[in-house]
């Protein structure tokens, strides 16, 4: 029995059956590495020597090799932070709340979007931790007995809040995305010829076998795990929302905050897992599995999520004049015509004006434009946090004190090395992992959405 | 009932009898049909869930909602306990002048906290319910049952007729049938 829908594409095209979905989404585990993978690879790599060499630096002369300083304390590192963890909070929520809508065009994307976020949180975390400047005694942020050092930690701080958020994001969106590769792991182990292939996939694959009470409950424990995730999701871009509105600098203390940040978080996840998939599709033949319809879907949620950021700033402008707090309403005139304009109207043309563009068909439709719009809002939402940052900071209540901030060699290294971080294990993960979620893909195939 | 569901493991079986299908449909149907005619089913394998086949098998509602519960408040109670006995009790902190007790600011932490408690406890036992062990044998009864392939597995009891469970699976077109019985398959 088919079930056909006369108004809704089909998800997956080309007629596939089960083992062809297994041919063709298993095809780069089982052959030898592609000549795009090995270019793509080796890039990656140099980047990521980058990152060594910037982190290498820094560690040997000291933490002064950043241009941070009174009174702009956080800058590329912060910001850098902000953006690869919004990056990083939109892979599960993705997958989680899609499954939670029973979003069956979710199960194409849902992979790689969670294993965008573990990468991009290992990228996040790399900023935070070495801008400690004593990263060796970075343990003092755990909760540990006074006589490891520091005192107890203290539990009315957000940067506390985020150690504990972030961490067990990090935990349970791998462990959401590990459950939900223990199938496709257990596929892969039965179809590799070689004896340590199979060893190592038949480790991981922790026995399954396809049993119909193991699959009623793992099902319910995906459901369950998506549940979980969905607020947290939520929680843990709220607490590093707070850590800049719980404090009284004006452009941060604001309520609005929260929600604005969860958008701006979905927003340029989804531009990130665009920017991989609009590849990925065409370089290893997924054209049937990440169609047109899953690209159109991506590309609606942009637009909307575009808007949502473009409203927190015009509200935010709003709220700031509406006070009647002069230091607010400076700091927001400051951010639009001040030294930074450039960095203002950046971030406004590519996060409010460009996903307008998404409200024609041919532009959710064309592959080519989707990747160059899924570049622009990510550059948008780098500047984003630049602005927030940075503009703040560099205009204090007493101006004597104020200073112009660029970032320094190492600090632009060290931000371009981890996107070296982030495809180096992008990459591998494409090499040695079903980029798409083989098992539930074959459980749709013959559905329409 | 201990945590672990033996059902799964293939060791020290009566023979079974195997029917391989590649269409969805059919294995639904010759399930249904073996139900309907009173045969217990040891187990369906397929390489993706198919919804319902869980139901028609008799395979009951799992616990899991309830450990997860479980595993939240006892997160809850871990974290809650932490942040009193370091905030609170051990060595209150003057920040601010503020009373050290109970604040709203230790929501963030007891929510994290709760979720990841119910997270990795949930896993463990479904895990352990599973079998699913690292380095764990595979028993497997056929090397596509992971690709393209769906099984239904009918453990024989004295009172099962092999010759009528065979000619139900026969009907419904079964792509191989098979004996299992010691850890030898025999086509039939």
């Amino acid at each position: 029995m088919i079930h056909d829908s006369i108004i809704r594409d089909r998800l997956v095209t080309g007629d596939k059956t089960a083992a062809d979905v297994t041919r063709d989404i298993a095809r780069p585990i089982l052959n030898k590495p592609s000549s795009a993978w090995k270019i793509g690879f080796s890039l990656s790599i140099v980047f990521l020597g980058i990152f060594v060499a910037s982190l290498f630096y820094t560690l040997w002369t000291g933490i002064g090799v950043w241009n941070i300083n009174k009174s702009v304390m956080w800058g590329w590192d912060i910001t850098n932070f902000v953006f690869w963890v919004g990056i990083g909070h939109a892979g599960t929520l993705i997958s989680a709340v899609l499954l939670l809508f029973r979003q069956k065009w979710r199960m194409s994307i849902n992979r790689s979007a969670e294993a965008m976020t573990i990468f991009a949180v290992i990228c996040a975390a790399m900023f935070p931790v070495f801008h400690m400047g004593r990263v060796w005694v970075g343990y003092w942020a755990l909760p540990l007995p006074n006589a490891f050092g520091s005192l107890w930690v203290n539990f009315n701080s957000p940067l506390l809040w985020d150690v504990f958020a972030i961490s067990t994001y990090f935990s349970v969106s791998l462990l959401f995305w590990y459950i939900g590769l223990i199938p496709d792991i257990a596929t892969i182990r039965d179809k590799v010829k070689g004896k340590t292939e199979k060893a190592i996939y038949g480790f991981f694959s922790m026995g399954w076998t396809g049993s119909t009470r193991t699959w009623a409950r793992y099902e319910l424990v995906s459901l369950i795990l998506a549940g979980l995730s969905t607020p947290l999701v939520l929680s843990v871009h709220t607490i590093v929302s707070t850590d800049f509105a719980t404090s009284v600098i004006p452009g941060w203390h604001t309520t609005i905050f929260p929600p604005y940040f969860v958008a701006g978080a979905i927003f340029s996840g989804f531009g990130m897992v665009a920017t991989l998939l609009v590849v990925a599709r065409k370089v290893m033949n997924y054209e049937n599995y990440i169609t047109i319809g899953h690209l159109d879907a991506m590309t609606k949620i942009i637009m909307v999520t575009g808007s949502i950021v473009g409203i927190a700033y015009l509200t935010e402008f709003f709220i700031a004049w509406y006070s009647g707090v002069e230091y607010e309403q400076y700091a927001f005139t400051n951010r639009m015509f001040g030294p930074y304009w450039w960095a203002y109207w950046s971030m406004m043309t590519c996060n409010l004006i460009a996903p307008q563009v998404f409200w024609f068909r041919w532009a959710r439709t064309t592959p080519w434009f989707i990747f160059i719009m899924s570049i622009v809002v990510n550059v948008g939402m780098w500047f984003e946090r630049f602005v927030i940052i940075v503009t703040s900071l560099h205009r204090d209540y007493l101006p004597s004190s104020w200073v112009m901030y660029a970032g320094s060699l190492t600090e632009i290294g060290l931000f371009l090395g981890t996107f070296g971080i982030f495809f180096t294990c992008f990459f591998l993960f494409a090499k040695f992992l079903p980029v798409i979620n083989m098992a539930e893909v074959k459980s749709i195939l013959r559905n329409r959405e | 009932m201990g945590i672990l569901d033996k059902n799964l493991s293939l060791r020290n079986r009566n023979k079974m009898l195997i029917g391989v299908w590649e269409d969805e449909d059919s294995l639904v149907a010759a399930t249904s049909e073996l139900v309907h005619n009173g045969i217990k089913i040891h187990d369906v394998y397929t390489p993706y869930p198919v919804h319902g086949l869980d139901r028609i098998i008799g395979v009951r509602r799992s616990k899991l909602a309830r450990i997860a519960f479980f595993c939240a408040i006892t997160g809850l109670t871990l974290v809650t306990t932490m942040i009193w006995y370091m905030y609170v009790h051990d060595w209150p902190m003057n920040i601010g002048n503020k009373p050290v007790r109970f604040t709203p600011s230790w929501a963030p932490i007891m929510f994290e906290g709760t979720v990841l408690c119910t997270a990795f406890g949930m896993a463990f036992f479904f895990f352990w319910r599973n079998r699913l062990v690292h380095g764990i044998k595979n028993e497997l009864l056929d090397d596509r049952q992971t690709d393209d392939r769906s099984i239904i597995a009918v453990e024989l009891s004295e009172n099962m007729d092999q010759n009528s469970i065979l000619e139900t699976m026969k009907k419904h077109s079964p792509v191989e049938l098979r004996e299992f019985h010691n850890g030898i398959q025999t086509t039939l």
